[in-house]
């Protein structure tokens, strides 16, 4: 069996696990969707006042996106791994061909079906209940795809040093929640005390933000990054640290007790 | 004969917590090992290191001619004692899924004949009853036809039926030449599957062999049990010695005495002897000694001698008292 045969096998059990998990699947989709609904259809933005949601509501799309893309990801890789240390299925996995990398990816490739599915019901919504005027640009499908991979890196080592599915969960609302807001996705750097940038530079999330923002916010004033295309190196910012959040994570799965 | 699992020496600690001291067993090509003894003693620990998937501290292990973590996955066959996989597959998909990760893997509907789960194949593992969910557990464990197999508690929650099944199951597959490791608590089990069994205790390997030279060597002499109020002091004057049964014979002490040493033949002696004496009983039973008297006996021994090193001061240098009793063998 080749490489791609053990992630197929790995990939269909883990869509068919979660997809009859019902109550997983309703509340994947509920939490953007209600988030939408509150931040965007009844509180609503206001270009012209002060505060939160002064900027167009396109400017949001980046945030609702980051929802999905990090909260899920987060939430159930950390869950994931901890259920499969809990019912010893690592045990039995480290005596299969089945590598650790491996594993993870047939993991993020169930996650970036789900998350691809819950960002385009997002969109939609955006569109429909905020008026939002985005472009559709490809580069949403890589931004996405490599924001999974990276958070589902997050995710992994998050599962494998918190010692319970509990804890994982707590773990991932504990960093996700501070990331969601401070990595420019509902918060302009503008209103952020200046000796918070670093900070905000370091997440992961700041550059999906900014990639997106750039790529489908025309009036957007997403800087350019040494020269090059803001779209385009945000994307490549995002996908260095995607590559190590995923070997990290890989390396932080258990083989052993 | 070759050694298809070797292990030398192999010690493990957690904490304060000796789970393997000096550990050593091999096993043959096609031959059925049996780990037997007290819960903690160390089985779970040793199939682990085993397998690769806990690093002992010290000592070597060698499975199919390679360490545990180099060796060839496609011939190795692992049920992890507490292993619960996904319970929204059903059983085929299950075993489809274990089976996709293999090179050359088997028919999962052929294997779900082997356990015995065909009418079971479309059910959630969730909804299985605890011992079809082990036999699909076992049946992972088949889906690559491994050459090698380790399987921790195979039967823990089987029904006496489906043990049956699983016993033929791993006979067949020791007939076929695949080398099978079990942990079990069941000595009925492991007398009828090992071609060895090794008894674990507190961390060691305090006896390995035939089952049969194991009962002959630690196993004591026949006995024949008499349900009776009477104390062994009412049977002073039999020809055989005379004392009460050993615990863990499913009745309290004071409710039996046990004759030992007598030959089937001779029961009739000790029925006139109680008539004759008006001893008043319930009933007779006449054994002779099994694996579970080897357990008992080996096993209350190393607690006893646990006890006497804890009651001694001495309880934490395990180690220390082994490598001792090597220099001394050396």
């Amino acid at each position: 069996m080749s490489r791609m045969g053990r992630v197929r096998a790995e990939t269909t059990a883990g869509w068919r696990s979660f997809i009859r998990r019902r109550t997983a699947v309703f509340f994947t989709f509920f939490f953007p969707v209600i988030l939408i609904v509150i931040f965007g259809a009844l509180i609503r933005t206001d270009p012209t006042g002060e505060g939160l949601f002064t900027e167009p509501a396109a400017y949001y799309v980046p945030g609702y996106l980051a929802v999905v893309v990090l909260f899920t990801p987060l939430s159930r890789m950390g869950s994931e791994v901890a259920r499969h240390r809990e019912g010893s299925r690592f045990e039995k996995l480290a005596t299969t061909p089945l590598t650790r990398p491996e594993w993870l990816l047939a993991q993020t490739a169930v996650n970036a079906a789900i998350i691809g599915l819950a960002s385009l019901l997002i969109l939609g919504l955006v569109v429909l209940l905020t008026g939002a005027q985005i472009a559709f640009s490809p580069l949403l499908v890589p931004y996405i795809l490599i924001g999974v991979i990276c958070f589902c890196g997050v995710g992994a080592m998050l599962g494998s040093y918190t010692d319970s599915q509990d804890g994982a969960v707590a773990a991932s609302n504990a960093i996700g929640l501070p990331l969601l807001f401070l990595s420019e996705t509902f918060i302009s750097l503008s209103q952020l005390p200046g000796w918070f940038e670093p900070l905000v530079n370091l997440s992961p999330l700041t550059y999906f933000a900014r990639g997106v923002r750039a790529a489908t916010y025309t009036d957007a004033t997403t800087p350019a990054v040494a020269g090059v295309d803001p779209a385009l190196a945000n994307l490549g910012i995002l996908t260095a640290l995607a590559v190590v959040a995923f070997a990290l994570g890989a390396r932080s799965i258990p083989r052993t007790d | 004969m070759e050694a298809v699992v070797e292990a030398t020496d192999l010690e493990k600690t957690y904490g304060e917590t000796v789970a393997l001291s000096r550990a050593s067993l091999s096993v043959a090509r096609g031959e059925v090992f049996a780990l037997i003894g007290p819960n903690g003693a160390g089985k779970t620990t040793l199939v682990r290191a085993l397998t690769g998937t806990t690093e002992p501290d010290s000592g070597s292990a060698r499975i199919l001619g390679a360490s545990p973590a180099a060796v060839d996955r496609d011939r190795l066959g692992v049920l992890p004692q507490e292993f619960s996989p996904p319970g929204r597959l059903s059983a085929r998909e299950l075993l489809a899924y274990y089976a996709g990760l293999y090179d050359d893997a088997r028919d999962p509907d052929d294997v779900l004949a082997d356990v015995g789960l065909v009418d079971a194949g479309g059910t959630w593992y969730e909804d299985l009853s605890g011992g079809q969910q082990r036999r699909a557990c076992v049946g992972s464990t088949l889906v690559n036809d491994p050459d090698l197999l380790f399987l921790d508690e195979p039967t823990t929650g089987i029904d006496p039926a489906g043990r049956r099944t699983v016993w033929r199951l791993i006979e067949d597959l020791a007939d076929a030449g695949t080398t099978v490791v079990l942990t079990t608590h069941d000595m009925a089990e492991a007398e009828r599957l090992a071609d060895r069994v090794g008894l674990l205790a507190d961390g060691s390997l305090v006896a390995q062999g035939p089952p049969e030279a194991l009962v002959r060597d630690h196993g004591g002499s026949s006995r024949l049990t008499i349900e009776t109020a009477a104390a062994p002091d009412a049977f002073a004057d039999l020809a055989y010695p005379v004392e009460r049964p050993e615990r863990g014979r499913n009745r309290t002490p004071d409710s039996a005495v046990v004759v030992r040493e007598i030959d089937p033949a001779a029961i009739g002696t000790v029925v006139d002897y109680l008539e004759e004496r008006e001893i008043e009983y319930t009933e007779l039973s006449w054994a002779e000694p099994d694996l579970e008297d080897v357990y008992l006996t080996l096993a209350d021994a190393t607690e006893r001698e646990r006890t006497d090193r804890l009651e001694s001061g001495d309880g934490g240098d395990r180690g220390g008292s082994n490598l001792a009793q090597s220099g001394e063998t050396a």
